[in-house]
Order: C-alpha cells, then sequence, then structure tokens
C-alpha cells in the first residue's frame, strides 16, 4: 500500500509533466471514443443507404436472375411467394418488382436506362423512391406515370407532363414493345448510377408492357422487423426460400464488395488505435524516463536504504497505472461529450458517394460499450506495459553510481 | 572487542585499460568494532566515499572481501544485498536524502515497512526516534517545510529506527551550518554512546574528525594513516 500511496503523491511532483502526460494519453483516448462513434454512425448511415435506398434488407429473385439480369428469369410463382411473406411475422415490409432493361426515348434525346415497375404502397415500406421526389408527385397507380431520374431528365430534356417513350423487349418471346409515359415526377436519390439510368412506372404497367402476368415478377425486396445488420444477417425466412429455382439473399450477400468496405471500416479504429497509442506509448515512456532521471539521487537512496528493486519497478508501474487511470477518467468525460454532441449534432460531410454508397445526410456518431470499456482497459494495459522498460531500468539503477551523479 | 566491519584487501577500480584505470580503493584493509565512533578522512578523490559505499554495500568491490557482522557482503547481488543492507545499516547521506512526498513521520516509518513490523510497533518507534532527535510534533512535516538541520535529524532517525548495527554517514554535515553541524554531532555521539551503535562517517569536516574515536586517513585509494584518539 505505501508503494501505491508514494506512487500517487509523486504524480505531483512535477505537476506539468503529469498533466502533459496525462493529456497525451486522454486525448488518444478521447480521439479513438470519437473516432469509433464517428466510424461507427457512418457504417449505419452507409448500411441505411444502401438497405433503404433502393435494395432493401433483403432479395428474392429466380436462381440465375442477378448474373445478367435476364428478363426471362421472372418467379413465375410470384403469388405464392406474396402469401408465403404476408404470413411471416419477421417482416416489417416487402414489395414486388418487375425490372428491365429499356431505350428511353423523348422528343428530344434518347437513352438507355433500367425500368423498375413497383408497387407503389408497398413499395414506400422497402426504397426511398417516394423520399427521392424532387418535383411532381410519386406514382398513385395511374396507367402512364412514369418517375425519371434527374440526370437523365436533363439528358432526355423533358420536364414534368412531358412525353417518355419506353422501349424494350417482352418477356418469353423478345418482341419490342413500346409503351407511352408521362413524366409525373422527378427524382433525385443523390446517387450517381439512380439518378442516370433508373425509371420507375407503376408495376401493373410494367407488367403490360412485358407481357407478364400479376401471378410474375422478378424481384421481391424486403424488410424486416429487426433490421439486418452487419452482425445479423440471418433469416429463416430467407433460408427456407432458398432453394433450386429461387434465390433468397440478404443485402451482405447482394452486394459482396460493399461487405468488404464495410468491414474495413469496422478495422479502421483499430489500426487508428494502435497508431494512437503507440504515439501515446512512446510519450509514457518518454515521461517515465524523465521523472526517474529526475528522482535518480532519490532512487539511489531508497535503493541504498533497503527498497529491493522488484518494489522500485512496482513504484513505476504504480506511477504509470494512476496516470493511466487519471487519463482514462478525462479521456472518456471528454469522448462522452464530443459523442453526445456529435450524436445529437451529427457532422455534415455535404453530399458524397462512398464506393458507389451515397452518403448525403449528416453522419451521426455513435455510442458503443465497448468505448467505455474495453477501451479504457486497452489505455491502462498499454500503458503500464509502455512502463515497463522504464521501471526495469530503475529497478536496475546502481545505488553508488546514482548518489554520486547527482551531487 | 568483535569486528562488526572487516574489509580484506579490498580494491575498486573503474575503467578497463591501464592508461586509464582509476584505483579509487586500493588494497584496503580495515577492521571496525562494535561502537566505534569512526571518520574516513582525507582530500577529494582519496577514496573514503568509495570505500564507504563497498562497507556499505552500495558497490561491489574490484576484488577482495567486505565483511559485515560476519557475513562477505562482497559476493551478494540484488535483492539478498538489498535486504541486507535493509535489516544491518543504517545510512545518512548529505541533503536532500528524504522522500518529498513523505511527511518526517512516513519518512522514518518507511523502512520499517520494508521490514514488515507492525502498524503499531512502527507507530511506538516513530514517535520515540521522533522525540530522540528533537522533532517532537513535527512529524507531520514534508521535508520542503523543515530545515536542512531538521531534516538531517529526520535522515538519522530513519537510519536508526531499524537497530541497524552500522550506521554509515556520508558528509552528513556537508550543508549544514556550524552551529546545526555540532547539534548533530552531538546528538550522533549522544546515541553512539548510548546504544553502543557503529558509526562511520566520510567526511573532511573537522568538527567530525575532532569528535571521532578514530580516524582513517585515505590517500590515493589506500590507507595513509589509521589513529586511534
Amino acid at each position: 500500500m505505501q508503494t501505491a500511496s508514494l506512487a500517487f503523491r509523486n504524480l505531483f511532483r512535477n505537476t506539468r509533466r503529469t498533466v502533459l502526460t496525462v493529456m497525451l494519453i486522454g486525448f488518444s483516448l478521447t480521439a479513438l471514443i470519437a473516432f469509433d462513434g464517428v466510424m461507427r454512425g457512418m457504417i449505419t448511415l452507409m448500411v441505411d443507404n444502401i438497405t433503404g435506398t433502393l435494395t432493401g434488407e433483403a432479395q428474392i429473385h429466380r436462381a440465375g436472375y442477378r448474373e445478367n439480369l435476364d428478363v426471362d428469369l421472372y418467379i413465375d410463382d410470384a403469388g405464392e411467394i406474396e402469401d408465403r411473406l404476408q404470413q411471416d411475422s419477421s417482416l416489417r415490409a416487402f414489395a414486388p418488382r418487375v425490372i428491365s432493361g429499356a431505350m428511353i426515348s423523348s422528343s428530344y434525346n434518347v437513352g438507355a436506362g433500367i425500368v423498375y415497375g413497383i408497387d407503389a404502397e408497398l413499395e414506400q415500406g422497402i426504397s426511398k423512391v417516394r423520399d427521392a421526389v424532387v418535383d411532381g408527385e410519386y406514382l398513385s397507380g395511374g396507367e402512364s406515370e412514369l418517375l425519371i431520374g434527374l440526370s437523365m431528365a436533363e439528358l432526355l430534356e423533358v420536364g414534368l407532363g412531358d412525353r417518355i417513350v419506353l422501349t424494350l423487349s417482352e418477356v418469353d418471346d423478345g418482341e419490342l414493345a413500346q409503351a407511352l409515359f408521362r413524366v409525373s415526377g422527378i427524382v433525385e436519390f443523390g446517387l450517381r448510377e439512380l439518378d442516370e439510368n433508373f425509371a420507375f412506372i407503376n408495376i401493373a404497367s410494367a407488367r403490360q408492357v412485358l407481357g407478364m402476368t400479376d401471378q410474375q415478377a422478378h424481384e421481391f425486396a424486403l424488410n424486416f422487423i429487426t433490421p439486418l445488420t452487419m452482425t445479423n444477417t440471418d433469416s429463416a425466412l430467407l433460408e427456407e426460400l432458398n432453394g433450386e429455382e429461387i434465390e433468397a439473399l440478404n443485402w451482405l450477400e447482394l452486394n459482396p464488395d460493399i461487405s468488404l468496405i464495410l468491414e474495413l471500416s469496422r478495422y479502421s479504429s483499430l489500426m487508428i488505435g494502435a497508431v494512437l497509442f503507440l504515439l501515446a506509448s512512446l510519450g509514457v515512456i518518454n515521461s517515465m524516463f524523465m521523472s526517474i532521471y529526475e528522482r535518480i539521487y532519490e532512487f539511489g537512496v531508497i535503493k541504498a536504504i533497503g527498497t529491493r528493486p522488484r518494489d522500485i519497478r512496482k513504484l513505476i508501474l504504480y506511477e504509470a497505472f494512476f496516470i493511466a487511470l487519471i487519463s482514462c477518467g478525462m479521456g472518456l468525460l471528454l469522448g462522452a461529450a464530443i459523442g453526445a454532441y456529435t450524436s445529437s449534432s451529427g457532422i455534415a460531410f455535404g453530399e458524397m458517394e462512398f464506393s458507389g454508397i451515397a452518403l448525403n445526410n449528416a453522419i451521426f456518431s455513435e455510442f458503443h460499450p465497448i468505448q467505455f470499456t474495453q477501451f479504457p482497459v486497452y489505455v491502462v494495459l498499454l500503458t503500464v506495459v509502455a512502463a515497463i522498460y522504464p521501471a526495469r531500468f530503475a529497478a536496475r539503477i546502481i545505488p553508488s553510481e546514482a548518489l554520486q551523479r547527482s551531487l | 572487542m568483535t569486528a562488526v566491519i572487516s574489509s580484506t584487501d579490498v580494491c575498486r577500480f573503474f575503467g578497463d585499460e591501464e592508461a586509464t584505470l582509476v584505483k579509487a580503493v586500493d588494497h584496503v584493509s580495515i577492521e571496525i568494532e562494535r561502537g566505534e565512533f569512526t571518520a574516513i578522512v582525507g582530500p577529494s578523490g582519496s577514496g573514503k566515499t568509495t570505500l564507504l559505499h563497498l562497507i556499505g554495500g552500495l558497490d561491489n568491490p574490484t576484488s577482495g572481501a567486505v565483511h559485515l557482522s560476519g557475513t562477505n557482503i562482497a559476493e551478494m547481488t540484488g535483492t539478498a544485498l538489498s535486504d541486507f543492507r535493509r535489516d544491518h545499516i543504517g545510512f545518512i547521506f548529505q541533503a536532500y536524502n528524504l522522500i518529498p512526498v513523505f511527511s518526517a513521520e512516513e519518512n522514518i516509518e518507511y523502512i520499517m515497512l520494508l521490514q514488515g513490523v507492525d502498524a503499531a510497533e512502527r507507530k511506538r518507534r516513530v514517535a520515540a526516534m521522533l522525540a530522540q532527535v528533537g522533532l517532537e510534533g513535527l512529524g507531520d512535516r514534508r521535508p520542503n517545510k523543515l530545515s536542512g538541520g531538521q531534516q538531517q535529524r529526520v535522515a538519522i532517525a530513519r537510519a536508526m529506527v531499524s537497530h541497524p548495527e552500522i550506521i554509515l554517514a556520508d558528509e552528513p554535515t556537508a550543508n549544514l551550518d556550524s552551529k546545526t553541524g555540532i547539534a548533530l554531532l552531538d546528538l550522533m555521539k549522544e546515541l553512539n554512546e548510548k546504544h553502543n551503535m557503529t558509526f562511520v562517517f566520510s567526511t573532511h569536516d573537522e568538527k567530525i574528525m575532532k569528535r571521532a574515536s578514530r580516524l582513517i586517513h585515505m590517500l590515493d585509494g589506500k590507507i595513509d594513516l589509521d589513529e586511534s584518539k
């Protein structure tokens, strides 16, 4: 106990150095908590944007459809699947879709794009198509309604009420079919791919143009009551639906590249933490050595009167331990304050797209228990480990040399 | 009389090459008996402090043996040597030898904590030592709130509280004014006579030389003269 008491009191002998060391370690912890919070917020935003913009948390297709989006590979018994989905209690929402590549023409220009036939009502539970309407109205079920991406509307030089002709291939026989639509709304997702290439019409119109029955669809998009997150992607429903004919995949399986990016983002906290604490550890070593050199005569005296080398080691390690504890207190308080601010106010980065994922909203920092449990434990451990070298040095001081050196 | 300190042909050389070799202590053999009040004297660089460090186990000799109460401490290292010093030797150095963040009481108590003496006994001995060195009522003061003389009194109390057989003092009056130095020496002489405790000084202070019962004169690492009064 006396060693601990002596170590604690020693911290206040050179208050300025102790404060600087505490700030170095404390700010490292604060930075790590803040960075981890922002990364978690960014991942949540990315996942929300991936699943919430259009994809949904999971999708059901005919096996092989995703390889080249062949319109002929539609789900023939979509009605049966729809019944099954309606009965499933784990689902929050689902929406059938008919999808086809199309030539999209206006009176002024022509472009290629992808046309989604959507159920105007059900789609609201899945995607942000309705929220993305920046001009005009969302689909109401009318036969000739069409929503077009902002960039595509500019390319085709069309506005609300203008005519659009879709030219596409009918399913099964591949015959070309044309249909006339009027622009009922302009959508802007903030994601280049969607804004330049996508158009949305009512699913009944899409089925009619493609020659599909109302029991057929290319895709079902699903959202669950307990959202499928990065760490929770298991679903009994998807497992049950998966078969030879049907492919039911979660959003991570649908976006394997993004999954890798998100995984890397998760580990970035670890990497930043390692760099921060390597620097902080060097600071601790430096500070401890300065403190030892300042007290070298005193170490000579206490060794002379019979303090064992291991007690000197303990003394230095206790000092490091107390510095780490004080630093953790400061780091946690500051980290919590910064986290509280950034989780309520958010950090606005403006509109940006990261690896095809739109990040057009502010990032709201997220608290996680490990920031306040594991991180401080790492800080204490690393600080004490960093002090082992100076502690060994102090324990090996030869009293006669220490006493003469400072006289 | 029994020799409590005995050095046999002890040498302490610094440096490896012959040209730069410093013979700080060169084949010194002495015997100091229990209860002696001995001063090792000599000019700066004569080797008196090195000899005191060798006797106190603060340094290991290049060759030779140093026996304290029959134990050859020249062969001891690490924890064993630390424990031996703790239990058998009391040290008094020049000023600044107290732990600055401890009070006078805690400084005196520290060595007994290392020895594992129980709390009640520690308290009793600290109070007794403070009274003996004339610092009653000042036990809760930290060193920076004590005068130089008072600090050295605390150092004497710390050196004596564990009841060592030998007290080694390296220039204990060097940083004190003449009056305080005399008072401290009188105190040490009194303790020496009262407890039959062996005191060995390294010094060139005339006041100590005057009070010492034996003077060992060192010159160039060797004993030049050994005189008993």
